[in-house]
């Protein structure tokens, strides 16, 4: 089922133009991550879909629902916006009591609901602290949680794990991957930190300049995107000559011994991965192994996510 | 094209109609609670009380000296308390938008489904709340200085009915200048320029002069238009009902400042205050 569907978004401020045509579908239990470098329209489309911000033109529905009955999508998503602050003087429960009753729960349904997420989220044991003596990391998994209270069809997170530690990191992406497949929700990860994309986004959405470059699953975006694959080889050091004249009948395959390290051979190819790059670093191993040359490591190194971004972005340039 | 999730359903519609109806009294109670709980609201009125002290320690020593008559001691208390209440609540009104935002908690509340129409509403409940409080704190006051004298019961009544009318109105123009305003600083700096400038006649050694110019000033200032009012019934002791053109000021304010909150809510609460966008 899609949960988020955008068709040609646009918000301009002034003469300067945030987001601009961006066009993209989501689906229920899919947790996209959108990606862009600074100033690219995340936290602007973040806004935007959760009607915040109102469109300068486009149409997008939420859960279903048009962006002319914003009130209604606000009902049905959940957001952590980005530097959201937190009212330092409230209790963690109180806090998590009172958005639970801005979304019409009663009083004893507010509660109720205020210990589960508190318990789900780690923080049960601090709830009638003041929030001013949370931590970092727990104002984010406080923020994750309200952003629960009203059981969302779509979560948005807007830099969840901006300025924790990794400890940090890892318990705020665990509850991500957690609200996605417990709860069946569309989950939009905003975020900087690629291999955090990499590990729990089923689809990567890229945007630069308010633009969309590309979207779909991990390794779509990754074979779709030219980035020049490497890879190095590990073999026996006495095999190092036979693996290199294997090699050397490989077309397109530029060969390098690691520094200070004999038996590693650096694998360069030229191609694009998902064309004939990647059957190229196929070939390449095929050709090792047919030559009797045992593999003891190959690692493949151009063909992730944070290579494609960069590609794409130009920020990998220099 | 898959088939989208469902349209909301007959209860969905129910509850989002009991959302917009309940979220002003949510909002207005946490906020009560921010404010008397753990906010400013007990230092401001503590602070309101010990100015108020001072005042009446010297309408009591000029009352025993013969310089102020009892009625004159009672209404000058008076002014000062709605004066000086009115202050206090349009710096609560005039912090409630602005502050939210420098706070970076403005979002979270946008992000609810209550409207931005209750959001204004619940913020101005809370603000006169202050109000209420500062006037609670004044009835003893007036109680010590009329004394003897049947005219309490008329400078509670008169207080609450005015004071009520002014803080209203100023306290929706406090939100108001608080919702367009770019940072909390010019939000409290424009609020309070504007109080000093509608307070300042009212503190003239002898008054406005007379003339009907003057008189039209007195009267188009919502301030000066209620403290006459005031005066006139407890120290003149005219009717209720001689002067109530006095009172037309204070109803505009509240019916302009307030019908313009309400209009202009779902346009100016917003993320970013200023003309250059959202």
């Amino acid at each position: 089922m899609i949960t988020i569907e955008a068709q040609q978004l646009t918000k301009r401020f002034g003469a300067r133009t945030a987001v601009e045509e961006l066009s993209f579908t989501a689906r229920q239990g899919d947790v996209v991550g959108l990606l862009g470098p600074n100033g690219a329209g995340k936290t602007t489309t973040i806004r935007l879909l959760t009607t915040v911000l109102t469109p300068t033109s486009g149409e997008f529905s939420v859960a279903g629902i048009p962006s002319t009955r914003p009130n209604e999508i606000r009902r049905r998503v959940g957001v952590l916006p980005e530097s959201a602050g937190y009212p330092g003087h409230q209790t963690g429960r109180d806090y998590l009591r009172y958005h639970a009753r801005l979304f019409g729960l009663a009083r004893s349904d507010a509660e109720r609901v205020a210990e589960r997420l508190l318990t789900q989220v780690g923080l049960d044991e601090r709830a009638s602290s003041r929030i001013s003596t949370y931590s970092r990391g727990m104002r984010q998994r406080l923020g994750i949680a309200r952003a629960l209270v009203n059981d969302p069809t779509v979560v948005f997170l807007d830099e969840p794990t901006l300025g924790l530690d990794p400890a940090g990191q890892r318990q705020v992406l665990a509850l991500v991957r957690e609200t996605a497949q417990r709860r069946d929700a569309t989950v939009v990860l905003s975020t900087h930190t690629l291999p955090e994309v990499e590990e729990v986004c089923s689809t990567v959405l890229i945007l630069e300049k308010g633009r969309a470059l590309v979207s779909g699953t991990v390794s779509e975006v990754t074979r779709a995107v030219a980035v020049q694959t490497s890879g190095q080889l590990r073999v026996p050091i006495e095999l190092v000559d036979r693996a290199r004249q294997a090699l050397a009948s490989v077309p397109g395959v530029v060969l390098e011994v690691a520094d200070g390290r004999p038996d590693v051979l650096t694998i360069s190819l030229t191609e694009r991965p998902g064309g004939r790059g990647e059957t190229g670093m196929n070939a390449a191993l095929r050709a090792v192994l047919s030559a009797d040359v045992p593999v003891l490591s190959f690692e493949v190194e151009g063909a992730r996510l944070s290579d494609a971004f960069l590609t794409m972005t130009g920020e990998g340039a220099g | 094209m898959s088939t989208s999730v469902s349209a909301p359903s007959v209860e969905g519609t129910q509850r989002a109609t009991r959302i917009d109806a309940q979220g002003w009294r949510v909002v207005a109670g946490q906020e009560c609670r921010d404010l008397w709980v753990s906010g400013r609201g007990p230092f401001l009125i503590f602070g309101f009380s010990v100015l108020l002290s001072g005042v009446t320690y010297l309408a009591a020593t000029n009352l025993d000296i013969n310089f102020l008559e009892q009625r004159e001691a009672v209404n000058l208390t008076l002014q000062m308390a709605v004066a000086v209440g009115v202050l206090v609540t349009l710096v609560v009104s005039a912090d409630g938008l602005s502050g939210e935002r420098e706070r970076g908690t403005l979002e979270s509340l946008l992000l609810t489904p209550v409207s931005r129409r209750a959001i204004v509403t619940g913020k101005l409940v809370a603000a006169l709340s202050v109000w209420f409080v500062a006037f609670v704190v004044t009835v003893p006051y007036l109680w010590v200085l009329g004394r003897g004298v049947s005219i309490v019961v008329q400078a509670v009544l008169l207080g609450l009915l005015v004071g009520t009318l002014v803080a209203l109105g100023l306290a929706a123009l406090g939100l108001l200048i608080s919702a367009v305003s770019t940072s909390n600083k010019v939000s409290l700096a424009v609020s309070l320029f504007l109080l000093l400038a509608l307070f300042a006649p009212t503190q003239l050694p002898s008054g406005l002069p007379q003339g009907w110019f003057f008189d039209v000033l007195a009267r188009l200032n919502p301030v000066t238009a209620a403290l006459h009012y005031i005066s006139a019934v407890l120290v003149s002791g005219h009717a209720w009902t001689r002067d109530l053109s006095y009172l037309v000021s204070p109803i505009l304010t509240v019916v302009l400042a307030g019908g313009a909150l309400i209009v202009l809510a779902p346009r100016i609460v917003r993320l970013h205050a200023g003309v250059s966008g959202e």
